[in-house]
């Protein structure tokens, strides 16, 4: 936790409007510096950070070393890209506006990043290097954008220069498919800070794997492209909302299937019903029991909306299952419409707390009272575990709800009536 | 106005008297272009080992020959003199001068602001030079801040040894020692004794 006062100074040449990195060069030193500030502030809540550009309008401070994110942030909207950088005065105004910090026990700090070329002579940014490290001030560069004219032999001679006791580090970024802030997070600019830093780095690192798989549409090895071991918490919320997402798309598809066989109520084949059921009905913990409108739809449509639902609920115990599972969901899922339809009217039947829509409400309440054959039914599905919180908590509302049932039938049905 | 010492030591102990080295906050000692971070805490010792010059010494960085270094210490002192032993060839530091209580002087600021006193060193191999200061200006010093611009010739300046004389008061400066952040108040770190036991207040 190294108290520290930090300069950045942004590259806003014409340069940057280049879209090698994506989206512009602009965007994605915008983005690394972001990072920067939030993993300097974080690794001690004393640091204080500074921002200023090296061409554009031409040299200038936008905002003096402060602790303040939000601030540092907000400077950030509306920058102009143009002109040319200025290496040597930006170094020069960056050293005195950190002679001015507030706290002078802070260590100090210039983060310098160039994406266009250097024209300054390699002996003259030697003579800045030497000036910095007789001051005590440390130097970190990112070299990224242009690379020419010995751009990179240059700023290596001028981080030899500053470096004093390895506190200078310099970053080579290649154009192509690396993401700038990827490559800054696992370079020695983050991971110089210690501990704190590398906590915030793997937390960067995860977030922007997430950021990465939504973009690409879930690449990666793991589920949800958050790695499970590297933020549990995260993978789980994830995986939990997911699951509540396709519950409420199933539901709405229920909906639309249980106008038309609501009026046929018609008790199918009670195995397969069952224990296809009692999958869509886990799935729907706590966001069904709402009647449905009444209202004429065509079959056709309904069959469309069931195989959408069915074909959602295969995906999502796609990635927890074995081979021999998924073959059964598959066999599943290739039944008539008209079985489904059955099935439905079935569940619908089982999960409504109002008896009075069917004829056979006793039938269902013994079959869920059989509590080992539900539980026996549950464990054999894919992607089930009866241990599962949700899943018992769902088989003791069963329970009792079946227990009220019994206690008054009638009353309900006078009720409804 | 340099004194020489020219008696022995055993007439009168000079190493309880050069003994303000102790009074110095050691690791918070500093030195700006020193070329070994670090080495500049290996100047100030006892009296009798200042002609060591087998250990580390305080060396600037090749071809600036500039040297600033920063002494905080323990309690306020009175500075009655300043020794001072540089290395040979030309490696000795040729002029010296003082700013008293001044967190943080870097070379343009010592460049600017007027030293409190200013001394023309000769090369003091031997230890046996010291430089006395204008006592009243030296009264209630919390740190200070010893600047040497130039050398006799070298590409780099040399110290092996600086030493102090004077006498430390116990006066200590109020330095916030530990400060502990909290971000949410906590009330039950915040108790009180009450009568009744239980209640606590958030001051």
């Amino acid at each position: 936790m190294v108290l520290e006062a930090t300069m950045i100074c942004i590259d806003n040449s014409e340069w940057m409007r280049n879209g090698d990195y994506s989206p512009t060069r602009f965007q994605a030193q915008a983005e690394a510096i972001n990072l920067i500030c939030g993993a300097k502030t974080q690794s001690n809540p004393e640091n204080t950070v500074g921002i200023m550009t090296t061409a554009g309008k031409g040299v200038r401070v936008l905002v003096t070393p402060t602790s303040d994110f939000g601030k540092i942030l907000a400077s950030m909207h509306g920058l102009e890209v143009g002109g040319e950088m200025n290496l040597t005065s930006s170094v020069q105004i960056a050293q005195l506006a950190l002679k001015h910090r507030q706290n002078k026990k802070q260590q100090q700090r210039i983060i310098m990043f160039t994406g266009s070329p250097v024209k300054s002579d390699k002996k003259i940014l030697e003579v800045i290097g030497k000036k910095l490290k007789k001051n005590n001030v440390a130097l970190d560069i990112v070299d990224f954008g242009e690379d020419d004219d010995g751009k990179s032999e240059k700023l290596d001679a001028l981080l030899a220069s500053v470096n004093s006791n390895e506190n200078s580090h310099i970053v080579h970024v290649p154009a192509g498919p690396n993401v700038l802030t990827d490559v800054l997070i696992s370079s020695a600019i983050f991971t110089g800070d210690g501990e704190a830093g590398s906590g915030f780095a793997a937390a960067a690192a995860a977030s922007a794997a997430v950021a990465a798989a939504a973009a690409a549409g879930g690449a990666g090895s793991f589920d949800f492209g958050v790695d499970p071991n590297l933020d549990p918490e995260l993978a789980l919320a994830l995986r939990v909302s997911m699951e509540e997402e396709r519950a409420r798309q199933e539901a709405a598809a229920r909906r639309a299937a249980e106008e038309a066989t609501a009026k046929a109520a018609n008790e199918g084949d009670e195995q397969g019903a069952s224990s296809h059921d009692v999958a869509m009905e886990e799935m729907t913990t706590g966001t069904m029991v709402e009647t449905a409108q009444r209202g004429p739809d065509p079959m056709e449509d309904e069959a469309a909306l069931l195989e959408q639902a069915l074909a959602m609920s295969m995906s999502s115990s796609e990635t927890s299952q074995s081979a021999p599972a998924m073959e059964a969901d598959t066999t599943m899922a290739e039944a008539k419409p008209e079985d489904q339809l059955q099935d439905l009217a079935f569940a619908l039947e089982m999960l409504k707390q109002t008896p009075g829509k069917s004829s056979g409400p006793t039938d269902m309440s013994k079959v869920l009272g059989d509590q080992n054959f539900v539980s026996s039914v549950l464990s054999s599905l894919p992607g089930v575990d009866p241990n599962d919180p949700s899943v018992k908590d769902l088989l003791a509302s069963l329970k009792g709800n079946e227990e009220e049932k019994e206690k008054g039938p009638e009353k309900p049905k006078e009720g409804e009536e | 106005m340099a004194c020489l010492h020219n008696h022995s030591c055993e007439e009168h102990d000079c190493s309880s008297e050069w003994s303000l080295y102790k009074h110095i906050d050691i690791p918070h000692v500093s030195a700006l272009n020193e070329s070994v971070t670090g080495s500049v805490k290996s100047v100030f010792k006892s009296w009798e080992h200042r002609l060591d010059n087998s250990s580390e010494f305080l060396e600037s960085n090749d071809g600036d020959p500039e040297l600033i270094v920063f002494i905080p210490f323990t309690s306020d002192v009175k500075i009655k003199s300043i020794s001072v032993v540089g290395g040979t060839g030309g490696t000795s530091p040729s002029r010296m001068r003082a700013f008293i209580n001044r967190d943080s002087i870097d070379f343009s600021d010592a460049q600017e602001i007027t030293p409190v006193q200013e001394w023309e060193l000769a090369e003091n191999v031997q230890g046996e030079l010291e430089y006395q200061t204008k006592y009243s200006r030296f009264q209630g010093v919390a740190n200070l801040t010893l600047h040497f611009p130039e050398n006799f010739g070298a590409e780099t300046t040399q110290i092996y040894y600086i030493g102090l004389r004077g006498e430390a008061s116990q006066i200590k400066r109020d330095t916030v020692a530990n400060i502990v952040y909290e971000a949410m108040p906590n009330p039950s770190e915040h108790k009180l004794p009450a009568e009744t036991g239980g209640t606590s207040q958030v001051l």
